[in-house]
This record gives C-alpha cells, structure tokens and sequence, in this order.
C-alpha cells in the first residue's frame, strides 16, 4: 500500500489524483514543523490560530531550554526554570490542542511532485505542503574509541545533574570554554581530583573570575593544548587517554567519570541535500522572510544563520515563519 | 513500588518528582548523593550512572522519559 503513488504514471499526476493516493497511504498536512522548542512551538501556535492543518515532529518536547537552571530574560517571566517554562509551553500547547508527535526521529525528506514534501520517520511518513524545520541545536558528542560505549557508564553530559555521583573520585571534564569551567566549578564540591582538558594554550571565555578560581583551587589540574583520544573501562569509565596537539605527548589518567562539554551543532544532517546550509551546518535562511533556498521549506530558531541564538528570539522567528507559511500556503 | 533515584541539583529529577506528585503517583524519593548504598543500587538496577532513575515495579527507565512514564503508570495526560 504504501507504495501505490508509484504505481501511477506520470500522466496521472494531476493534483487531484496525487492527493487522493496521498490521503489513502499517508498522512498529509499543509503544515510539518520539526521541533519543538520555542521557535517551532511559536510557530505552531501561530499556525493553528490561522487554521493551518499543522503537525509538530519533535525528539524532545522544549528542545534546549531543557538545559537551562534558569531563565531570567524571557519577558513576563523574570525568574523561571527551564523545565518550569517547558511546563508552560506545554500547557500552551495544550490550549490550542496542537498535534504533536514526540521521541521522533526525522530521517529524510523529500521533496515531491505537485509542491508535496514526504518526511520520513522512525514513526512513519508524513506528508505536507510547507515545512518549518526548527530543530535547532543539540551537544557536540565526544567522538573517540570508547565514547559510545561508556556513554551514561561514566561519560555524562550533563555536571549539574551526575557531579554529585562522583564524591571523591577522579573525574575528567572535556572542553574548557565557559560550560565545561562551570562543570569544573560544580565537580569542585564533590569530586577528589578534576582534571580540565584544554585544546587551547590557555583558559578562554568571558568568565575571568571563574578561571582565576579554577587555577588556584587545588583540586583542579589543568592540561592545555591536550585533546583525548580514548576512553578506557570495563563496564565503566576506568581511565581517559589525551595527547598534546604540539609535541604529541601520550598521557592516561585514572578517572571514574568524564564530563563532556564541547559546545554544540546545528541538528541539521537531514537537511544536507535538501536545503543550503552554511560552513557551520546552519540552514541560510532569508532573515525577512525565514525562507531556506528551497520553496515551501522555512526555517526559524537556532538552527538558521541568525546572528542571535536566544530563546525570546527563536520565539519570534518561529511567528515570522508561520506567518510566512501561511503566505505560501494560500497560494496553494 | 515505586522509587525515584534522584540528586538534588539535577533539574530533570525535581520535574519527575513533581510531575509524579502532581498527578498523585505515591513513590520513594532516594537521593544519591547521600548514600554510597543507594547510588550502587540505582547503577546495579539501570546499569548506568546517569540520574533520574525510575523504578516501576522492576521495570526501570533512565532520564525522564515522559512518554514512557505516562503508558507505565497509566497516566492520563
């Protein structure tokens, strides 16, 4: 059955013929928004009050705000939780009774013919007339031999929740930009020993305060210009191995745990072939409009090349997209 | 029975425990951080070292998996 739009030939595709076979095997929509952090959750809010047919495909309700310990500068609410705020969202959500599917994974999409675009998912296909992808960012993983393997057995992305796991053992913390210090800063309250892998000659970020302390406290010990290269353990984290990336000098440590905080990457891999992305793996998108390279697709949030990735505005620019869409669709 | 492995900073684990609590779910709250015992309980049941973990009955998941929760415990949401 699923397969029985191919079956017709091309003669057949007159629009009325195509969205029949469309309706019989898959789900259509006028509007797919993938994601659902403030930009895509905006985004749908705008469409369902214009009554656009609208599906949100998410892999988390909230996105990234679920990593924030507070939000200060999101207006109406001066001090709120991130996970407080998704609470929000989700009632909000709720209100307008938006279709969400969540824990989904889009694989690909493709574009077909009469303007439709197929996307596909660990939960099946779907189709729709316009798309807004706001998927947004997601962390870097740590890509080294035993980093998937000791991933939650060790490796934690996430100091605030598992540095209390580590009362005086030895941990590692990868990355040493403003995250991975802090990381630092919280391990100093449980851990034996901290050791800071630094790619770079010297501390950086725009915490001075922070390195100072970092630099004297005497649990932490600093390595700069070393980058890992291997995770060692039996069931779990037992050791990491780092090299300088000058001289190339091989050292392994003894630790129980590793903290991995190496920024984070558009989450745009299913868009490669589909729409333009820049050098940083960001969807270009018109900064008027928050249409991509390719029609009937838009984008909004941090996943666009937006100078700004803030939350108040990713809400924002999940509006403009919708509205946008909305422009498009009527024309359909 | 249910029990909540939890640490007190981890903001995930507050909104499991209060999501439980506001849908009037009875559990054991276990921090572990306090307890060398309970934390190696918590890494023996879910065989990992990451926190929220919740334990339903002998069927345990890790993080908070809202989806699972809810078709678990029967929740309406």
């Amino acid at each position: 059955m699923a397969n029985k739009k191919n079956t017709l030939t091309s003669k057949h595709f007159n629009k009325n013929v195509f969205y029949i076979c469309v309706l019989k095997n898959k789900m259509l929509y006028d509007l797919i928004i993938i994601g659902a952090g403030p930009a895509g959750l905006s985004a749908a809010i705008y469409a369902v009050r214009k009554k656009i047919k609208t599906l949100v495909l998410t892999d988390s309700f909230g996105g990234q705000i679920v990593d924030a310990p507070m939000v200060e500068n999101y207006l109406g609410l001066p001090e709120i939780s991130g996970l407080d705020l998704i609470e929000k969202f989700r009632a909000h959500a709720k209100k307008f009774a938006l279709e969400i599917k969540e824990n989904c994974e889009i694989q690909k999409i493709s574009p077909m013919s009469n303007d439709l675009f197929e996307i596909e998912t660990d939960l099946g296909s779907f189709s729709a007339k316009a798309i807004i992808v706001t998927s947004g960012k997601k962390y870097r993983e740590l890509d080294v031999p035993g980093a998937k393997e000791f991933d939650g057995k060790g490796i934690s992305y996430c100091a605030t929740c598992d540095a209390p796991l580590f009362k005086n053992k030895n941990v590692a913390v990868i990355g040493a930009g403003d995250a991975g210090q802090d990381a630092v800063w919280q391990l100093t309250q449980y851990a034996a020993k901290i050791y800071l892998l630094n790619k770079y000659p010297d501390l950086r970020g725009a915490n001075i305060q922070m390195q100072e302390k970092l630099k004297s406290n005497e649990k932490v010990e600093i390595y700069n210009n070393y980058e890992p290269i291997e995770v060692k353990g039996d069931k779990f984290v037992k050791a990491l191995v780092f090299k300088h990336n000058g001289h190339g000098e091989i050292k392994e440590i003894a630790v129980n745990g590793i903290f991995v905080e190496i920024g984070s990457v558009p989450a745009s891999k299913f868009l490669a072939d589909i729409v333009k992305l820049n050098e940083k793996g960001e969807v270009v998108i018109d900064q008027k409009t928050n249409e991509t390279s390719r029609p009937g697709i838009f984008a909004a949030g941090d996943i666009t090349d937006i100078a700004h990735k803030q939350m108040i505005i990713a809400a924002g620019e999940g509006a403009k997209a919708a509205l946008t869409a909305w422009e498009y669709l009527k024309n359909k | 029975m249910i029990k909540v492995y939890s640490t007190p900073t981890c903001t995930y684990c507050v909104t499991l425990k209060k999501f439980l609590t506001e849908k009037g779910i009875k559990f054991e709250a276990v921090d572990v951080s306090q307890n060398e015992a309970d934390l190696q309980e918590m890494v023996d049941k879910s065989g990992q070292m990451g926190v929220p973990v919740i334990d339903i009955d002998g069927q345990v998941i890790v993080g908070f998996n809202r989806n699972k929760i809810v078709e678990l415990l029967n929740i309406k949401d």
